[in-house]
């Protein structure tokens, strides 16, 4: 599903060059679980921003889906992104102004749903993460743990194939922590792609396989079991 | 999608206080200020425009030879319009017009009743039909089909009449012509130049049968063929100039035509029209402009206070984005996000414009009234000023903020912060230079308004009150009334004139030789005497003119001023007493005495030549008392005028006026300028303070954590407060120096228009800038002041 050779990614201030991603590669297969660590500033995110094209790589190839994506337009980026991938990060970024049904909603009103049809896709999902009964409150009423929960039923309702998720129980307790983890591998086991950039040892342990990074390099990889 | 746009939109408008009301307060003040304006503007542009003829009627205007200065007036001789309707096939019809005596109030008599009356109109019969008089008793062709028939106004019957008929009853002018009703009409549109409230037939009078091409006291008005050649017909009509007049009579050089729906607005260089309801296009387009201005300043604060507050919003929008919102998506939201706010700043405009139309009403004197808030070019202008200011004022946020990008959610956006800091400064300069120019305009406005009140004039108009005589029935009654006001211990002292400073001289030519052709105009006034001593004029050489002139004797005594004794060419003005002085008076003509100049009209205008003159055979006649009075009590004084007035002219109505209220009224139009430029500027400042006000507060919510660790390290309140308000303040002093000169330029130029004006001097400058500073530190450093005052645990704690 995802093929990535030599990619690299620099950020240039005035008088300092950083190197994030040095000629990086490697593939994800379809229904894989791939952790992502390494130490702060590694180019994880800046990798995952890539991945989940929010960003442009300045070199190296990037195949996903079979089409080669680097070198897209913003506008071209956003067309592939809405129907294809979902995000969950650390600190939620749930839209304050919106109850929890409207941020779920919001997805499948970019990709042209229909009303009726997108009522019903919601619920659907808020059903199956057990927060339908807070569909009418603001993000601000809910717990950490509700709200991530609502971020990945955000992330989910448009059946993406890759979800990337950067640090999502970062901001949670172990409980809450485990429950979005439990939430995930069940998407994965559902068939959906899953990318996550982790510190954490345990959540890294829900996952095939583990890439290390260390100065926008791979170091290591870890299979923890078998892909499906 | 739409509902989607307006949910968002609308519940970002309710989550934002401050900054919704602060907007919708300075839009709804902006817009209500347009809203006004534009329907006063709108009255101003529709005049005259109702008339089925409106298009193709036309005021005949005559431009003056050199030695009238080239000027052009709106009266001339009454053989023009005959000779015009005669000679030029494309002129349908033509009406004279002028007002009785001259302009002069006319005093009526109806029964044992008296009137005063200043829109008594002597016209052609062809008026009615040229400007749609609907008559509601008597009709278009018996209005003048007797001799002596005057026509009235319905408001003009009600006051004459009240409910009684009043068809074929007597009216009695002036105590010497005597007419009687022979129609009633529809008042004429209020939006209208045509102000004649009485019409009598001119054809009845000498002036217009006595057809002649010298003084120049008619308004013509022609309605021409339709489609005709304006240019055409103007040269055809310049041509009858050398047809009928010998070539050193030719005081005028061209007739123009000057468009009926033009008069109204066009006319501030026309001399001598008789309409009381001129406006002015210079006006208008200020208004116009200030109304903008102030809008375009609200429309300023939106855009400030919506960028400023795009920090909050980065988040929401990137991750928007990140779900797939792409950025047109995010255009419309934050143009749908504005209109809303924009509509509801119009409601609320256009409800308070109905509010305070009797203020705007009674600080400007016009006759706006609700209905004209209601007309359709202003609810189309209201819809046109809904979708401008959503454009315009939504524009930069809706631009810079739609290109956030999505990565703003990772950290790795570059933030645009110092571009739009610098927009966002300009905007913050161009609201304060714009305060700052209309500071001084309006101090300088103001400053010239007192140099003009306290300026020696030359002659003391206060304590002054003219009567006018002119319907006396005959000389001696005049003579009884001046001895028994003489009598009176309030009175001073009394002077019989031909008309007060600057109303109703006559225009004449002092001459340096006899043989001379031309000479220098001068505004000559007969007087029977006494009227240093009642104007307090200053005599320089000579004496008063003669209290008696004996019988026989035929010398014209005249007081002339400096102006003229310049022009005869006089070292001193000892020198020219007793001298001759050539004018049409006659050529025995004696200087007795000369005056200081004083200012007998505006002091926009130079002081020209005046003489005062005495004669036993004057061919002007005696038509106001002015009358020096000193008492205390001025109601009883009056009270006590008017008795012996009646007294001695039992059959004339009494009108008076005060003489420094007609100097007053010289600058009633300034004084309105002032006015509403004052509240211009008042406005203005206070929507740039409300923008200010907010930026401030974003400012201070955005340097929390900055301030928060300042505290920690030691920093004390003042020291915050001076950080936050110094950097408003640098743009205070930035705006300064670029309106500074502009307003200089403007004032200089405005000051122009007065041949006496006041001095801009430096202080007005530092007064400006030092009010635009006071009030931005005190808007800001309340903002600043909560910022510094609040506890750093709290800012540094939350992330």
């Amino acid at each position: 599903m995802i093929k990535i050779t030599d990619l690299e990614k620099y950020y240039a201030t005035e008088e300092v060059r950083t190197i994030a991603l040095n000629k990086l590669s490697f593939n994800v297969k379809e229904g894989e679980f791939v952790a992502i660590m390494g130490p702060s500033g590694c180019g994880k995110s800046t990798l995952l921003n890539i991945l989940g094209l929010l960003d442009d790589p300045d070199g190296g190839s990037f195949i996903f889906n079979d089409i080669e994506v680097s070198g897209f337009n913003e506008r071209k980026r956003a067309e592939l992104r809405k129907h294809n991938i979902g995000f969950v990060f650390q600190s939620f970024n749930l839209i304050d102004e919106l109850t929890v049904f409207e941020n779920v909603e919001l997805p499948l009103i970019y990709t042209g749903v229909k009303a009726a049809e997108r009522k019903e896709r919601v619920e659907a999902v808020l059903e199956k993460m057990q927060i339908m009964h807070r569909r009418k409150h603001f993000p601000q009423q809910l717990s950490g743990g509700q709200q991530q929960r609502v971020a990945v039923a955000r992330a989910v309702v448009n059946n993406p194939k890759l979800i990337l998720a950067d640090e999502p129980t970062g901001n949670l307790d172990s409980s809450n922590g485990n429950e979005v983890m439990a939430l995930l591998t069940e998407l994965n086991e559902a068939g959906t792609t899953i990318i996550m950039v982790t510190h954490s040892e345990h959540d890294a342990k829900y996952s095939h396989r583990i890439i290390r990074m260390l100065d926008g390099q791979k170091v290591t990889e870890n299979i923890l079991m078998e892909a499906p | 999608m739409i509902r989607n746009y307006f949910k968002i939109a609308w519940r970002n408008i309710r989550a934002n206080k401050l900054f919704t009301v602060l907007n919708i307060a300075g839009l709804a003040i902006g817009i209500c200020v347009c809203i006004i304006l534009f329907s006063f503007v709108n009255t101003e542009l529709s005049f005259d425009k109702m008339y089925s003829n409106s298009d193709d009627i036309y005021r005949v205007n005559m431009e003056t030879s050199e030695e009238y200065n080239f000027e052009t007036w709106a009266t001339m001789p009454n053989a023009v319009g005959p000779a015009l309707e005669q000679d030029i096939p494309q002129i349908k019809r033509m009406a004279r017009l002028i007002k009785d005596d001259f302009g002069a109030t006319a005093s009526l008599k109806i029964g044992d009743k008296n009137f005063t009356e200043n829109n008594l109109y002597l016209a052609d019969s062809s008026v009615f039909k040229m400007f749609d008089f609907e008559f509601l008793q008597g009709n278009v062709e018996t209005a003048f089909s007797k001799p002596k028939s005057v026509v009235l106004s319905q408001t003009t019957k009600k006051r004459l009449f009240g409910n009684q008929e009043a068809m074929g009853q007597l009216i009695t002018v002036n105590n010497h012509d005597t007419l009687e009703v022979s129609g009633i009409y529809a008042d004429l549109p209020k939006i209208s130049v045509m102000d004649f409230n009485m019409v009598y037939n001119i054809m009845d009078s000498w002036m217009g049968t006595n057809v002649y091409w010298s003084n120049a006291s008619y308004e013509t008005f022609v309605q021409l063929e339709p489609n005709a050649n304006i240019p055409e017909i103007e040269n055809q009509a310049s041509a009858l100039i050398d047809k009928y007049v010998d070539k050193e009579d030719q005081y005028f050089t061209k007739f123009l035509l000057q468009p009926l729906t033009k008069i109204h607005l066009y006319s501030a260089e026309v001399r001598e029209g008789y309409s009381t309801k001129l406006g002015s296009i210079t006006t208008i387009k200020s208004l116009l402009f200030l109304s903008l201005l102030v809008l375009f300043i609200a429309c300023i604060n939106y855009m400030n206070l919506a960028t400023a507050n795009s920090r909050k919003r980065a988040k929401s929008i990137g991750m928007n984005k990140v779900l797939g919102a792409s950025r047109r998506h995010m255009l419309s939201l934050f143009y749908v996000e504005t209109g809303i706010m924009v509509f509801l700043s119009i409601v609320i405009g256009y409800a308070i414009s109905f509010l305070i139309l009797p203020l705007f009403r009674s600080i400007t004197g016009n006759e706006l009234g609700y209905q004209d808030l209601l007309a359709a070019p202003i609810l189309i202008g209201l819809l046109i000023i809904w979708i401008l200011v959503t454009l315009i004022a939504g524009s930069y946020p809706a631009i810079s903020m739609s290109s956030i990008s999505p990565l703003i959610l990772v950290n790795k956006s570059k933030t645009k912060g110092a571009a739009s800091e610098l927009v966002r400064k300009g905007l913050v300069v161009f609201q304060f230079a714009a305060s700052i120019v209309l500071i001084i305009a309006v101090t300088v406005i103001l400053q010239q308004m007192s140099f003009i009140k306290n300026k020696n004039l030359g002659y003391d108009p206060s304590g002054i009150v003219a009567v006018s005589v002119s319907s006396a029935e005959t000389g001696q009654q005049i003579q009884s009334l001046i001895k028994s006001l003489e009598r009176q211990v309030a009175v001073e002292s009394v002077s019989a004139v031909q008309s007060m400073p600057g109303a109703n001289e006559s225009g004449r030519a002092v001459l340096k030789l006899a043989t001379d052709n031309t000479g220098m105009p001068i505004a000559s006034c007969r007087t029977d005497g006494n009227i240093v001593q009642t104007l307090k004029l200053n005599v320089l050489a000579g004496t008063e003119l003669p209290e008696t002139i004996t019988e026989g004797d035929s010398i014209i005594y005249t007081l002339i001023n400096e102006k003229i004794l310049n022009y005869l060419g006089y070292q001193t003005p000892d020198e020219a007493i007793g001298k001759i002085i050539h004018t049409e008076l006659g050529p025995r003509a004696l200087i007795t005495g000369v005056v200081e100049n004083f200012n007998f009209n505006s002091l926009k205008e130079d002081i020209g030549g005046y003489m005062y003159y005495k004669s036993r055979r004057a061919p002007e006649g005696i038509r106001t008392l002015l009358v020096r009075y000193n008492s205390q009590n001025l109601s009883q004084f009056m009270e006590q005028l008017q008795s012996t007035f009646n007294e001695a002219l039992p059959n004339t109505a009494f009108d008076y006026q005060f003489l420094d209220r007609h100097v007053a009224q010289l600058y009633a139009s300034e004084e309105r300028t002032a006015r509403t430029a004052t509240i211009f500027s008042a406005l203005a400042i206070f929507i740039a303070c409300l923008g200010l006000f907010g930026l401030a507060a974003f400012t201070a919510e955005q340097r929390r954590k900055e301030i928060g660790v300042r505290k920690v390290l030691g920093a004390t309140v003042t020291g915050i407060t001076q950080l936050l308000s110094k950097d408003f303040l640098k743009l205070v002093l930035v705006a300064f120096v670029i309106a500074a000169p502009v307003a200089y330029w403007l004032m200089h130029k405005w000051l122009l228009d007065f041949a006496y004006r006041t001095e801009i001097t430096w202080w007005v400058f530092v007064f400006a800038g030092l009010a635009a500073l006071l009030i931005a530190l005190l808007t800001v450093s309340f903002q600043a002041i909560k910022a510094a005052v609040a506890n750093p645990v709290k800012s540094l704690r939350t992330e």
